[in-house]
């Protein structure tokens, strides 16, 4: 923490002979921001916003690359250089929070009229929540659903009014939906060893009672043994075990998988690319009237611990905050609140979707809060791969992976 | 002072010091990095002690950490297969073809330069091409093996982890073999036709010609070119990235990806550097016999 010190120092020594000089001259205040939006994206288009606004703070941003958000931060936090506002992904919050890189802003937000703790779904909130206090706020979010191909479900005599709704209709529907002969799968989802695999298991394993605490529940042994079945019957391509969501949903959109299991990023491309009729259904439940879960995606904001001038980096976010009923009609993105609408689009096969999606976040779980969660989402991620091809068995390999957890919990 | 002047401009300190800059570029820009690596490798790091040199001290505990973990045997394996096969499969296909190029037929040097395109291409962009042809429902490769009636039903060679670490071993062989054709052309060139000549006239056949005056006269080419392989194959990550992330649960894993994963996706860089650590006794171990192996032809 040497460097850290002296720059610390530095910055301190640096802003009281720079102080005075400022206010008399009445400079503007510069707040750094960083995020992995492009040009079309919000981060961007926000700021060159509030920059006409000559608040008297001045906004510079900084593209960064997704798979560097962290260590690009990490890095430069260490060293003292860090920006003062940030876009993370939400399981790596907790990482910074717990470590007090980024501020506690639980009393600016108590004060604040356009921030309120209220206005957003539980799920985006506790990413940001760290021992009870928040140390971020939630961009956008998004969340997983079950997309069908109502044409297909024709086809087979299904209803296409009555998608599956339990597991087990799940099953039984993508039996029927199956069709080898014409290169049909009955499901698409994606069991990819990275973040992909955690974030679409989970889900299941919530909704029968288990957690990423509590991985080798009896209810997340069962959603592990539905999807080894899937894979098994061939209800769902191998290819499921190394395939992305976003390649997974493809196979829908081009017709070769009946059902696929994605969030509303997808959205745009099946509009274009689906020649078919389609809707979205909540992700089936193991019984009628259990809980329901799904996974929670998307970036929070945060301001680091270490910036100069945290009261103007909270009126930067609170603009962001204020902006919020932008994000889907500007940008395509949901909002983390339930108290904005989303409008309609005007393509009412998007809108139906979206409908469920917005009813879908109600139930979505962050992953974690927890500083060290790569390593647990890796023992899930080697736990789903190792039942599915076989090498273990489900009751195995999930213990496997809550003995992995239970050491990085402690 | 003017003795060492004169030396400096003319002598052993001129000679000092044309070994001296290089070794002194060679220290700042590989071996400090090196030396930190090692040093890491025995610390106990997160990500917010990665500014400071200054960090607690925990002898060998990252290595018998990572030797007690399960996937890390397999691993190993994986690699030293991975590197065998690859290097292997290039170096046979690609003397192959610089011998095929050899006998100069018309547009041979054309042909030639245009198989270098592979080598030109960057490695994610071959990894997400190879990705669709070895795809498992629509792949290109699983067709033509249909078609042609090799397989019956398609081979997922992602998601198979039987087929997986092939899967990428096939790529990255494609990938490699106009390299080692190029090389390889260059040192065949390199050989006096007379030789030839001379054995042809003594009656050598074909085959003779080939094992007593090409191989022999190769040797430091193909020394180079394995000790190369090995360097380019142990240093391959964009298609592992591209092809199958490592999956299905680490059979396609190896060495360098595993360490990226431990200390970018996981965080942990005391254990990746513990796993480049391991890897640089390897790669040590391979350019001891490689420099061993050439010093005769070096020397001339």
């Amino acid at each position: 923490m040497g460097i850290r010190r002296y720059a610390i120092l530095g910055a301190f020594a640096l802003a009281s002979v720079s102080l005075p000089a400022f206010s008399a001259s009445a400079e503007d205040v510069t707040i750094s921001v960083w995020s992995l939006d492009r040009d079309i994206q919000p981060a961007p288009n926000l700021i060159k916003d509030f920059n006409k606004l000559n608040t008297g703070i001045k906004v510079e941003y900084r593209q960064i690359q997704f798979d560097d958000v962290v260590s690009e931060a990490m890095r430069a936090y260490s060293t003292g250089q860090a920006p003062d506002i940030i876009a993370v992904d939400n399981p790596e919050h907790a990482l910074f929070s717990s470590r007090g890189a980024f501020l506690d802003l639980t009393d600016m937000i108590a004060k604040s009229s356009v921030v309120k703790t209220e206005n957003y779904f539980p799920g985006p909130l506790a990413s940001v929540t760290w021992e009870g206090k928040y140390y971020g706020i939630p961009k956008a979010t998004n969340t997983i659903a079950l997309y069908y191909n109502k044409d297909m479900f024709k086809a087979k005599g299904l209803d296409p009014e009555k998608p599956p709704q339990t597991w087990n209709e799940l099953l039984e529907a993508a039996r029927k939906l199956t069709d080898p002969a014409a290169n049909v799968y009955g499901l698409a989802f994606s069991a990819k060893a990275n973040e992909e695999g955690t974030f679409q298991f989970l889900p299941w394993a919530q909704m029968a009672g288990g957690g990423y605490d509590k991985i080798n529940s009896e209810g997340a042994v069962k959603a592990l043994d539905i999807w080894k079945r899937i894979l098994d019957e061939k209800l769902a391509s191998p290819d499921t075990l190394t395939r992305g969501q976003w390649d997974s949903t493809g196979t829908f959109n081009s017709g070769n998988a009946a059902m696929a299991i994605s969030g509303p990023w997808e959205l745009d491309r099946m509009i274009q690319e689906a020649k078919f009729d389609w809707g979205v259904t909540l992700l089936p439940v193991p019984e009628v009237g259990a809980e329901r879960s799904s996974a929670m995606g998307d970036f929070n904001w945060a301001i680091f611990a270490s910036s100069e001038h945290p009261e103007e980096a909270f009126k930067v976010l609170e603009y962001f905050v204020s902006q919020d009923d932008r994000m889907f009609k500007d940008f395509g993105q949901l909002p983390a609140r339930s108290d904005i609408a989303i409008p309609p689009t005007g393509e009412p096969k998007k809108d139906a979707a979206l409908k469920v999606f917005v009813e879908q976040l109600k139930y979505a779980k962050p992953r974690g809060p927890h500083p060290e969660w790569p390593k647990i989402s890796k023992a899930i991620q080697d736990a789903i791969q190792a039942a599915l091809t076989g090498q273990m068995s489900s009751k195995e390999a999930l213990d496997q992976a809550a003995e992995k957890i239970k050491a990085v919990l402690g | 002072m003017k003795r060492i002047l004169a030396s400096v401009t003319d002598g052993k300190g001129f000679d000092i010091g044309l070994v001296l800059l290089p070794l002194a570029f060679l220290f700042i820009m590989s071996g400090l990095p090196l030396v930190y690596n090692v040093v890491m490798s025995f610390q106990e790091v997160d990500m917010f002690s990665l500014g400071s040199f200054v960090r607690p001290f925990v002898g060998f505990k990252n290595y018998v950490d990572l030797f007690s973990q399960p996937e890390t045997r397999p691993i190993l394996l994986n690699t030293a297969l991975f590197v065998s096969s690859s290097i292997a499969g290039q170096f046979l296909i690609g003397f192959g073809l610089a011998l095929f190029f050899w006998m100069n037929f018309p547009g041979a040097s054309w042909l030639r330069g245009l198989f270098l395109v592979s080598w030109v291409m960057p490695g994610l962009v071959v990894g997400a091409i190879w990705n669709w042809i070895l795809s498992g429902d629509f792949g290109v490769l699983n067709f033509l093996l249909r078609e042609t009636g090799v397989i019956e039903g398609n081979i997922f060679w992602r998601s198979d982890p039987n087929y997986s670490l092939w899967a990428v071993i096939i790529a990255n062989i494609w990938l490699g073999t106009s390299f080692n054709m190029i090389l390889l052309s260059v040192g065949l060139s390199g050989i006096p036709k007379d030789l030839y000549e001379a054995a042809e006239l003594d009656g050598a056949n074909a085959l003779q010609r080939f094992f007593t005056i090409t191989l022999p006269m190769m040797r430091s080419t193909i020394g180079a070119i394995i000790a190369l392989g090995l360097i380019f194959t142990l240093q391959q990550f964009d298609l592992f990235a591209g092809i199958t992330s490592g999956g299905p649960n680490n059979s396609s894993n190896v060495t360098q990806y595993w360490a990226w994963d431990l200390s970018f996706r996981q965080y942990d860089f005391a254990k990746g550097a513990t796993i480049s650590v391991i890897m640089i006794v390897f790669v040590m171990l391979a350019s001891v016999v490689y420099v061993r192996s050439t010093r005769h032809e070096v020397r001339g």
